[in-house]
């Protein structure tokens, strides 16, 4: 819902993601925030941020395929995991530059889950969920018994630290603004994806794929399509997980990060790039938070143990994404909405 | 007048002695260590008595070697959740926090969040567990206590096929999973001593990380002429693999790991007794109830608040304690305490051995080089249960050399 007074006269400013001034206001202040932080904030908080905005890449390809498309997909850590080796490969054996590196991984990806986007003609729900957690493992096992000189299989794969016109970066604060920059960058591109007609045929396929079928879409190369980028994005993600830790290996990319990820975009709130952004930004916060009460706990209660506590982290992580399925399965983002709509609204009821 | 001059005589002598202690005081140079746990993941369990371990060690040193070096070792415990990106997460403040001169590691993850970033940060990170082949590496600033579980195992069929008189080669089953890059590298590391020695024909049986039932591999190996199977992944796999056996009715050796030996699998099998004839083999103490170890297992519990049991996770947290102190120790004795940095700490890893003796037998003798960042040479001690009672099957046992695979 607009303020009152804001409407649309064309189709551009129909189009537009930010149309008032205080929604301008609001995006410069958050933009200078992220500017700022390693300057306001201390490493630990860089680094956060740096796993944060890694994740929030691989997010938001998933909130492309699920949220937006609605393929269920519980292989977007493999396809990060394809796109990581696919940068090593290309950094270490072709020689390639960190900004070519990347997207050589991303268009990796991008097939990879191309070929599983090709069974979600077929079938859908808990066949489709089932079809992409095999993503998982043909990832593990191909990477595991592939030549040693293809994948470096048990060994895995060292990087160099990524150089931009010949600088090396190698500090937090140098890979948290390049991270930064891919992060804003393929936010962007998701917006303007799912703006394009290509992003309201992924919404018509996911809300009725026969009535889109009906009303001419092709729903084939529309579910293709909605794996295809969002592997995209997560081979994007895993590009930059790759520069980040300079060391690529297969248990780093495990079925227990995919259902993380869909973990996040429930939590933010399905349909929605915010939303994932929002997921990933509670979820990794509460990992952190529990990460540093982990220790104190062990001293403060020692006659819990150590397997109640690990239990209980795992229980009140597995608990945030239950709640918000029976409470709130639109995610916070639909809270925000409301919320939005009722300030806009005051004081009339609707 | 003169007694102006003997007051300030006096004063001056007060000031002199008030400061001796001061200046001594000043004297003691802290270092920072930085201790990597899993309190909310999935070793949460067995932390308790590693870090009591490791902490009481440190205490120990503190006090008594430390002291006398102007040094005291100041330590902090982070939760990683045995997680890489926790890890890679985390480190960036522990490093601004503490800016330690050494990490004790706990696991894989420590290892490949960091291992490229600590050449960069000049901080070592020394772990107590056995290492990888692909861990080996040279110019490395991480640093192994003991061999490759290939090494340890390999140990253990040099000296089984001794024990048994064995001529020709041993026909040994490697029970393992290619759920973990790690299993999948030991199994091909002991497929790599099977072709690099002549004692033994290595087959490996590949299963799920937690296996139901494994009768029919264990059948056809057991037809095929097994004579020992070593099982370097979990407790669930000795446990199906016992299952099997005792199903078929055959008495053939299982053997163990630390990380999965014969006191945590007889628990899981349910009983010690049923492990009757297995080993458990690694390159550190036994926790038997003799010895250096246990004595000082002893002093430590006794003077120093070691709250922990005697087993093989507090054996480790020791060892890892004493494998850092030591490190340290070296670095002190040859830049100075003063001068002590991360580097220095590498420096005198790679340069100065660090003997048996040092760790009271917790380790054997220890050497590495700008080659290798764990030991490729030395010794291992195997375990075995006898009479329903865990005892030491032998000690000292020279593991073969092997190249990297």
């Amino acid at each position: 819902m607009l303020p009152s007074g804001v409407f649309a006269e064309t189709y551009a400013e129909d189009k537009r993601l930010v149309r008032t001034g205080k929604q301008r206001l609001a995006l410069g202040v958050f933009l200078l925030a992220c500017l700022l932080l390693p300057a306001l904030a201390g490493p630990r908080l860089v680094a956060i941020a740096n796993v944060m905005l890694i994740t929030a890449v691989v997010t938001v390809g998933l909130q492309i395929t699920t949220g937006y498309s609605g393929q269920v997909n519980l292989g977007q850590a493999a396809f990060m995991g394809v796109g990581s080796y696919a940068t090593a490969v290309a950094a270490t054996r072709l020689g390639l530059p960190f900004w070519l590196a990347v997207p050589v991984g991303g268009v990796a990806a991008a097939a990879f889950g191309f070929v599983f986007g090709l069974s979600a003609i077929r079938i859908k729900g808990f066949y489709l969920a089932l079809t992409t957690i095999a993503a998982q493992f043909v990832f593990h096992f191909s990477v595991l018994n592939l030549p040693k000189s293809w994948l470096g299989a048990s060994n895995g794969i060292t990087l160099e630290p990524m150089t931009l016109g010949g600088r090396r970066i190698g500090t937090d604060t140098g890979i948290y603004y390049v991270l930064l920059t891919a992060c804003v960058v393929m936010v962007a591109g998701a917006f303007g994806i799912i703006r394009s007609r290509h992003g309201r045929a992924f919404v018509a396929v996911r809300d009725d794929d026969v009535a889109a079928g009906m009303m001419g879409i092709n729903v084939v190369y529309t579910k293709a399509l909605a794996f295809l980028v969002g592997a995209f994005f997560a081979g994007i993600g895993g590009g930059l997980w790759a520069y980040y830790l300079r060391f690529v290996s297969v248990e780093q990319f495990s079925l227990f990060f995919s259902i993380w990820y869909v973990g996040m975009i429930i939590v933010g709130g399905m349909g929605s790039i915010v939303g994932a952004l929002v997921g990933v930004f509670v979820i990794r916060s509460v990992q952190e938070a529990l990460t540093t009460l982990g220790p104190e706990l062990a001293e403060w209660l020692p006659a819990l143990g150590g397997a109640v506590v690990f239990a209980g982290m795992n229980v009140l992580l597995g608990g945030i994404i239950a709640l918000f399925l029976i409470v709130e399965p639109k995610g916070l983002m639909h809270r925000w909405n409301i919320l939005k709509a009722s300030y806009r609204l005051w004081p009339f009821p609707y | 007048m003169r007694h102006a001059h003997r007051w300030l005589a006096v004063l001056l002598v007060a000031a002199a002695l008030a400061a001796l202690p001061l200046a001594a005081v000043a004297q003691v140079r802290t270092l920072n260590v930085a201790s990597l746990a899993d309190f909310s993941g999935p070793y949460a369990d067995v932390m308790k008595p590693l870090i009591a371990g490791r902490n009481a060690a440190l205490d120990w040193w503190n006090a008594e070697v430390g002291a006398k070096l102007g040094v005291k070792l100041n330590y902090k415990a982070y939760d990683t959740r045995y997680d890489t990106a926790q890890v890679a997460s985390l480190w960036p403040g522990i490093k601004s926090e503490l800016n330690p001169v050494a990490v004790m590691g706990l696991g894989g993850p420590d290892v490949a969040a960091l291992q490229q970033r600590l050449p960069d940060d000049k901080i070592p990170l020394l772990m107590s567990t056995a290492g990888y082949g692909y861990a080996w590496k040279g110019a490395s600033w991480v640093f192994n206590p003991r061999p490759t579980y290939t090494h340890e195992m390999a140990g253990f069929i040099e000296w089984y096929h001794g024990k048994i008189g064995k001529k020709g080669r041993l026909k040994v089953t490697v029970v393992s999973s290619e759920a973990s890059p790690a299993y999948v590298d030991i199994h091909k590391g002991l497929q790599a001593y099977g072709a690099q020695h002549d004692k033994a024909e290595i087959e490996v049986i590949m299963t799920e990380v937690q296996p139901t039932d494994l009768s029919a591999q264990v059948r056809r190996a057991v037809n095929a002429g097994a004579e020992a199977f070593l099982i370097p992944t979990n407790t669930a796999v000795v446990v199906a693999a016992k299952r099997a056996l005792q199903a078929l009715g055959k008495k053939i050796p299982v053997v163990m790991s630390s990380h999965n030996g014969l006191i945590a699998s007889g628990r899981a099998v349910g009983g010690l007794a049923q492990m009757e004839g297995d080993y458990e083999v690694y390159a550190m103490a036994l926790a038997v109830e003799s010895g250096p170890p246990f004595e000082f297992y002893g002093k430590l519990k006794d003077k120093y608040g070691l709250k922990a049991d005697w087993n093989v996770l507090t054996v480790q947290g020791i060892e890892q304690s004493l494998f850092v102190v030591r490190a340290i120790e070296n670095a002190v004795k040859k830049v100075g305490a003063d001068k002590v940095t991360g580097a220095a700490v590498r420096e005198a890893m790679v340069t100065v051995p660090i003997t048996s003796e040092a760790t009271f037998g917790f380790l054997s003798d220890l050497k590495f080089s700008e080659d290798a960042n764990l030991p490729t040479s030395g010794t291992v001690n195997l375990g075995t249960v006898e009479g329903g009672k865990y005892k030491v099957a032998a000690t000292g046992v020279k593991f073969p050399p092997l190249k990297k695979w």
